[in-house]
C-alpha cells in the first residue's frame, strides 16, 4: 500500500448509556435491533444517587456498565428510545444515558461501500 | 428512511425541561424524599432478582428428588407443606444471606485486606489472617448442616462419630476453623512468595494420608473417616473462599506479587485438605480421653433423663436464630475489631454497611430454619425411600419395586443425574471456566471445563451411594482415588493442578452440601449402613481426577499438533516430561 489516506465520517452521534452491571447485555440487543452496527462496553463505578437516598440506596447497584455506540443523525432518535426502553431508564435507580454529536469519525471504510454510495 | 417510517417507529411522547430547573437549588447535598411508591419500585427488582437467583440453584434440585421419589419410587412426598416452607426459607434465606455478604461482610475483607498489609507485621497479619479462617468456618451456611444432622448417628454402630457430633460440635467447628485458618495462612505465604502448588499438595496428603491409615486400623475410629473427609468440601463456600481471597489478593498486591494470574488459587485446595487433618487429630484426641463404652454408657443415660426437660431454646425459631447470630457474630465482631483497634479506620458508608451485616445474621437464620425443614428434610426423606427401588423397606408398601440389578441401576443413574445437574448449575463454576478459559488461552475451554467438573461430581456421588449401598470401606475407595490424583498431579503443568485441585472446592455450595448430606444419611440409615458420610468427599476426588486427565489429554495433543507441524520424531510423552 503506498497511500494511506483517511475518509471522514460526518453527521455522527455518541449514544452513551450508563445501566446497572448486568443490563448492558439487553440494552445492546436493542440498539443493535434498531439498526447499531457495534457497540463498545466498558465497566465503571457510579456515584450519586445513592449516597443521597440513605439505606434505600443499596438498591442501586455501584457497579456500573457503560455502552457506547456510535450511530448515525439519522438513526439516532430511533436507537436512543430503543435503548431508553430496553434499559428500562423510565424507572427509578436504572441508569442515565445522553447523545452527543461527533465533528468526526473515522474508521476503516472498504472501498465497496464507498464505491458503491457514488 | 421515509419520514413517515421515522414517525411510526417513534411512539412515545417527548417533552423537554432544561436541566438549569434542576440544579438551581441542589447545592445542599440534602437526602432525598422517597415517596412509597417511589420506593416500591426501587425495591421490588431489588428483591425479585436476588430471590430469582437463589430460586435457580434450588428449585430444579428440589423438583428433580420430588419428582424422581414420586414416579419412580412410587412415594408420595411426606410433610408436604413443612417441606415446601422449607424450601422457601431456603431461598428467602439464601438470598438475604448472600446479599447481606455483599453489602455488609465483603467492604470488611476489602478494606482490610487492602490496608492491613500496609500498617502491620507481616506476622500480625498472618495471625489476623488464621483468625479470620476460625471466623469465616462459623459462618459457612453449610457447617450448620453437619451439626444438623449428628443425631441421627447410631450411638451402638459408631460411638465416636455420635460422641464428636453430639457432644464436641463446638471443638470439631473449631477444629474445621482451625485447618481453614491455617490453609489461610499458607495460602497468603504462597501468594506472597509465589510458590509452586504441587510439593504443597503433596506436603499436606502426606500426613492426611497417614491419619487415615492410622485410624482405619482401629476398628472404633474407622467411623469416622467419612465424617472427616467430608468437613474438606463443607468448608469451602460461599463465605471462606471470597474473604479469604480477598484478603490473600490484597496482600499479595502490597506485596508485589498480585499480578500471576495464577494468584487466586491454591487457597482453595489448601482449605480443603487442613480440616481433614484438623478433623482427624481431633478424634484421635477423643479416642484417647474416653472409650467407646462409656459413650455408649453416657448415651443411654442422656435418652432416659433429659427427654422431659426441653426448654424453650430448644424449640424451633429460637435454636435456628441462636445459631443464626453464634454464626455470623464473631466474624463481624474480629473484623470489627480488626478494623477499628488494629487499623484505626472507619467504616465506609456505615449505614450499608451496618445494613448488610443484620442482613447477613437474619439470613442465616432463615436458611438455618430452611436447612432442617427444606433441604435436610427433602434430602433424609429421598434417601430413605432411595433402598426401595432394590430392597424391601418397611416404609413402603410396593417395595421391592424393581429386580435387584434393575433397580441398583436405577439409583445409580439418580445419584449421577442429581451430581451432574447440581454441579452444572452451580454459578461457581461457571466463573472458574470462565477464568479457566481465560488462563489456559483458550486452551481449556470453559464448557469442557464445566463438564468434566460435573461428571467428576456425579461419578463421586453415584460412587459414594454405592458404597453405602454395598457397605465398601471408604478408604479403600479414597486412598486409591487419591493416589491417582497425586500421580496426575506429579504429570500436570502448574496452571492444570491449580484449576484441578480448586474444581473441587468451588463446586460444593449451600443447596448442594446439605441435599448430598442429608440424603446420605437418610440411605444410611435405610439400608442399616455404619454411617451416611463419605459422599461428599468422594465428590471432592473424582472432579479433580476428571480435570487433572482432561488436562494432560489437552497437553498431550498440543504436543502431538506442534510435532506434526515441525514433522518432528520426538516422543510426545517424553517433551511433556521435559516440560515439566
Amino acid at each position: 500500500m503506498s497511500e494511506r489516506n483517511i475518509t471522514y465520517l460526518t453527521n455522527a452521534c455518541l449514544i452513551t448509556c450508563i445501566v446497572e452491571m448486568g443490563s448492558a447485555e439487553k440494552v445492546l440487543e436493542a440498539a443493535k435491533n434498531s439498526g447499531a452496527q457495534g457497540a463498545t462496553i466498558n465497566y465503571a463505578r457510579g456515584t450519586g444517587i445513592r449516597e443521597k437516598l440513605g439505606l434505600l440506596g443499596v438498591t442501586i447497584d455501584e457497579q456500573k456498565e457503560i455502552i457506547r455506540v456510535i450511530v448515525s443523525e439519522e438513526q439516532s432518535e430511533i436507537v436512543f428510545e430503543a435503548m431508553y426502553l430496553a434499559g428500562d431508564l423510565d424507572k427509578p435507580g436504572k441508569g442515565i444515558m445522553y447523545l452527543s454529536e461527533l465533528d468526526k469519525v473515522a474508521t476503516y471504510i472498504p472501498d465497496t461501500v464507498i464505491k458503491n454510495l457514488k | 428512511m421515509k419520514y413517515s417510517d421515522y414517525i411510526n417507529s417513534v411512539h412515545f411522547k417527548h417533552k423537554s425541561i432544561s436541566y438549569n430547573l434542576l440544579t438551581k437549588n441542589s447545592s445542599d447535598n440534602k437526602k432525598i424524599k422517597v415517596t412509597g411508591q417511589q420506593a416500591f419500585n426501587l425495591i421490588k427488582p431489588y428483591c425479585t432478582s436476588r430471590i430469582y437467583e437463589q430460586m435457580k440453584a434450588v428449585i430444579p434440585l428440589a423438583l428433580y428428588l420430588v419428582l424422581f421419589q414420586f414416579f419412580v419410587l412410587q412415594y408420595p412426598v411426606q410433610d408436604f407443606l413443612a417441606l415446601l416452607g422449607g424450601l422457601i426459607a431456603v431461598i428467602l434465606g439464601l438470598a438475604v444471606f448472600m446479599e447481606g455478604l455483599s453489602t455488609g461482610l465483603m467492604p470488611f475483607g476489602t478494606i482490610i485486606g487492602d490496608n492491613l498489609p500496609k500498617k502491620a507485621s507481616m506476622i500480625l497479619v498472618l495471625i489476623i489472617i488464621g483468625i479470620l479462617g476460625v471466623g469465616v468456618t462459623f459462618a459457612e451456611p453449610a457447617i450448620g448442616a453437619l451439626q444438623a444432622f449428628g443425631s441421627s448417628v447410631d450411638v451402638n454402630k459408631a460411638p465416636y462419630l455420635y460422641e464428636i457430633l453430639n457432644n464436641w460440635t463446638l471443638p470439631l467447628v473449631l477444629m474445621v476453623g482451625a485447618g481453614v485458618g491455617i490453609a489461610a495462612i499458607i495460602g497468603t505465604i504462597r501468594f506472597v512468595k509465589g510458590w509452586s502448588l504441587k510439593p504443597l499438595i503433596y506436603i499436606t496428603i502426606a500426613p492426611v494420608i497417614i491419619l487415615t491409615i492410622f485410624a482405619w486400623f482401629d476398628p472404633n475410629l474407622r467411623s469416622i473417616l467419612g465424617l472427616a473427609w467430608d468437613c474438606g468440601a463443607v468448608t469451602t463456600g460461599p463465605v471462606t473462599v471470597p474473604l479469604v481471597l480477598s484478603l490473600g489478593i490484597g496482600i499479595a498486591n502490597a506485596a508485589g506479587k498480585g499480578d500471576s494470574s495464577l494468584s487466586g488459587f491454591g487457597v482453595v485446595t489448601m482449605a480443603s485438605l487442613f480440616p481433614i487433618m484438623a478433623v482427624l487429630i481431633l478424634a484421635l484426641f477423643v479416642s484417647f480421653s474416653i472409650s467407646p463404652e462409656q459413650i455408649i454408657e453416657s448415651a443411654k443415660n442422656m435418652s432416659n433423663v433429659v427427654v422431659t426437660d426441653q426448654s424453650i431454646l430448644d424449640q424451633t425459631p429460637f435454636v435456628e436464630i441462636i445459631l443464626g447470630v453464634r454464626a455470623i457474630l464473631p466474624l463481624v465482631i474480629f473484623l470489627m475489631f480488626v478494623l477499628f483497634i488494629v487499623l484505626k479506620s472507619s467504616l465506609p458508608n456505615r449505614l450499608i454497611t451496618i445494613y448488610g451485616l443484620v442482613l447477613s445474621i437474619i439470613g442465616m437464620c432463615i436458611f438455618n430454619v430452611g436447612l432442617t425443614y427444606g433441604l435436610g428434610a427433602i434430602g433424609t426423606q429421598a434417601g430413605s425411600i432411595l433402598p426401595a427401588a432394590f430392597m424391601n423397606i418397611p416404609i413402603s408398601d410396593v417395595s421391592p419395586i424393581y429386580s435387584e440389578i434393575v433397580g441398583f441401576v436405577i439409583v445409580i443413574i439418580f445419584a449421577f443425574l442429581l451430581g451432574f445437574g447440581a454441579t452444572l448449575a452451580e454459578p461457581a463454576l461457571n466463573a472458574l471456566g470462565i477464568t479457566v478459559q481465560n488462563l489456559t488461552n483458550g486452551a481449556f475451554k470453559k464448557s469442557m471445563l464445566m463438564y468434566s467438573v460435573s461428571i467428576g461430581v456425579a461419578t463421586g456421588i453415584s460412587l459414594g451411594i454405592a458404597k453405602l449401598i454395598f457397605s465398601i470401606d471408604l478408604a479403600t475407595l479414597l486412598l486409591p482415588l487419591y493416589a491417582i490424583g497425586l500421580i496426575l498431579t506429579f504429570f500436570s503443568s502448574e496452571e492444570f493442578v491449580n484449576v484441578g485441585w480448586d474444581s473441587a472446592g468451588v463446586t460444593t455450595g449451600p443447596v448442594t452440601v446439605p441435599l448430598v448430606l442429608a440424603m446420605g444419611l437418610g440411605l444410611g440409615n435405610a439400608v442399616s449402613a455404619i454411617e451416611g458420610f463419605g459422599i461428599l468427599s468422594l465428590a471432592s476426588i473424582c472432579p479433580i481426577i476428571a480435570v487433572l486427565t482432561m488436562g494432560i489429554i489437552i497437553q498431550i495433543k498440543n504436543k502431538f499438533a506442534q510435532n506434526e507441524d515441525e514433522s518432528d520424531s520426538i516422543d510426545p510423552n517424553l517433551v511433556t516430561e521435559k516440560e515439566l
